[in-house]
């Protein structure tokens, strides 16, 4: 890593860590994980200072890498893990956990480069289960020196804010392996409101990493960093709608670069509107392949660069068609796995995950367009299930269903609406299914 | 205040779509996030607007004070009858 030892390296929620202390943290927690019998760790910690110290000092020791789907244990199921690296160790009863905190434990003082390290994202998958994609270090270094080919003239001197989380594979790089490789500074908290942006950038320089959830919702731009203080505002996800892109080129003053890529495939493309031209195409990152395959979904997208798991050709979620010298423009989802507020989640997996409640004999779940689109459940009751909803009423059954998914999903992605049809809506008017289980939303399909 | 505070209920209710919820379900006392009304992160960044919109009072920058303000309903209202000119 670059830059002078002392200097402020990340801003964590209580207060900076210069480089020499997150060095001693990384080298403590592999001193105490090379003691520790375990060697398949989880590694969730909520905050990014020592979710970056973990992954550093993760690697290596015969040890290999989980990164689970949410920050929560339910996650962990099927994993294969052993143990959890994590700050929070209470919110994995019954687990090993090895805590990230200071600890006197003293280390190797070295940043190895166990690239072979075996790191496993887990993410939605439309199987039904989630999906496990493996990827090893290697990727992982490869990604962040593409990304800094690509934009690293871009991060400069600036601190690295962000309003996404640092779990996956976006906010990863992003927000922390990137400007930690690098030796720029990061804030460590995620931002939620734009005034929290203006305040962490205290007057300098910095560069946002961002979505569409957030940067679509943007009305007060004043609150924000100035643009001119801003180097690059990032934004990944899903694709940014037209008129967000303008309003933050045009109101705020500069526009958004937009990743296009996944956790399968790192990144794959960019775009940054200029103001005049089509903003449909997008651009693959230098080092990266693209192609068009045809399947039963349609023309969908794949992609190879470096930094795919074995150099091999990794098929997106995506349809799309190319347009002249390699760019291409997004033809729309490829399977039930969607995009919602910009997080990824598989339809048919929450569904498997409904249908293991005692209370539930079937379930359909789909999303309600709208100015904020939902997530809503329609769930046929199992008697018992009847039975509560008859004693305690329809909220209260909502809750307890709804916390039964939140151990296993982030509190966005569970469905906001529900009804608890006696059957699923029949055939009787020759409507698609899902124009049936729309109507029971008062929603026009 | 309490006048406010149901306003506030009504605001949260109809601003963020909260099916099945009434005024009188909602504790002013409870946490809105999390636990309590469960709200998430998208519904703490439509709240924002839909309180500065009408009640055209700005979130502190602090964000431990904003955190703070969105604990519950009653903080929200204190919060806003603070701002308020006398």
């Amino acid at each position: 890593m670059h830059g002078g030892e002392e200097q402020p390296l990340l801003l964590g929620a209580r207060g900076a860590v210069s480089r020499a202390a997150f060095h001693v943290r990384v080298a403590s927690l592999r001193a105490q994980l090379d003691r520790h019998p375990a060697r398949r760790w989880a590694l969730v910690c909520e905050d990014a200072v020592w979710f970056g110290a973990g992954l550093l000092a993760l690697a290596g020791g015969g040890r290999s890498v989980v990164l689970p789907q949410a920050p929560q244990a339910g996650a962990l199921r099927d994993t294969g893990v052993d143990a959890v690296l994590t700050d929070k160790p209470d919110a994995f009863p019954g687990m090993q956990t090895l805590t990230a905190v200071e600890s006197a434990a003293a280390g190797r003082d070295s940043v190895s480069q166990d690239d072979a390290t075996a790191v496993d994202f887990f993410t939605s998958g439309s199987s039904g289960v989630p999906k496990r994609v493996p990827k090893a270090y290697a990727q992982l270094r490869l990604e962040v020196e593409a990304l800094d080919r690509q934009w690293g003239a871009l991060l400069g001197d600036a601190v690295v804010l962000g309003t996404v989380p640092h779990h996956h594979l976006y906010g990863l790089l992003f927000r922390v392996l990137w400007p930690l490789t690098l030796g720029r500074p990061i804030h460590a908290p995620m931002c939620l409101q734009p005034a929290e942006l203006k305040a962490a950038a205290g007057g300098k320089r910095c560069v946002i990493v961002s979505s569409p959830a957030f940067l679509s919702r943007l009305h007060a731009y004043e609150e924000l960093p100035t643009a001119g203080q801003t180097t690059a505002v990032f934004s990944s996800g899903a694709p940014l709608a037209d008129q967000a892109a303008r309003d933050l080129r045009e109101k705020w003053g500069r526009s958004a670069v937009e990743v296009y890529g996944s956790t399968e495939t790192g990144g794959i493309a960019w775009r940054a509107w200029d103001g005049a031209a089509d903003r449909a195409w997008w651009r693959p990152i230098a080092g990266v392949d693209a192609e068009i395959r045809e399947d039963e979904s349609g023309p969908r997208l794949w992609a190879r660069s470096g930094c795919t798991y074995g150099q091999d050709w990794m098929p997106s979620g995506d349809l799309a068609r190319f347009g002249g010298d390699g760019r291409f423009a997004l033809q729309g989802r490829a399977d039930d796995v969607l995009k919602f507020e910009d997080k990824r989640v598989s339809l048919s997996e929450m569904r498997t995950h409904l249908l293991g409640h005692p209370w539930v004999a079937e379930a359909r779940l789909l999303l309600l367009p709208g100015r904020r689109q939902q997530l809503a459940a329609v769930v046929v009751l199992k008697p018992e299930g009847r039975r509560v909803l008859e004693s305690q009423g329809k909220l209260a059954l909502q809750e307890q269903l709804k916390a039964a998914l939140k151990q296993r999903y982030e509190a966005l992605l569970v469905p906001r609406k529900w009804r608890f049809p006696e059957a699923l809506p029949d055939n009787a008017m020759g409507k698609t299914e899902q124009a049936r289980l729309l109507a029971l939303f008062e929603v026009q399909p | 205040m309490n006048a406010l505070i149901d306003e506030l209920k009504r605001l949260i209710i109809d601003s963020l779509d909260l099916e099945d919820v009434k005024p009188e379900d909602i504790d002013p006392k409870a946490p809105l996030f999390g636990a309590g009304l469960g709200l998430d992160s998208i519904d703490a960044l439509e709240l924002g607007v839909a309180i500065q919109k009408k009640y055209h009072v700005k979130l502190d920058a602090n964000s431990a004070d904003t955190k703070q303000h969105f604990q519950s309903v009653e903080n929200l209202a204190k919060f806003i009858t603070s701002q308020q000119p006398a």
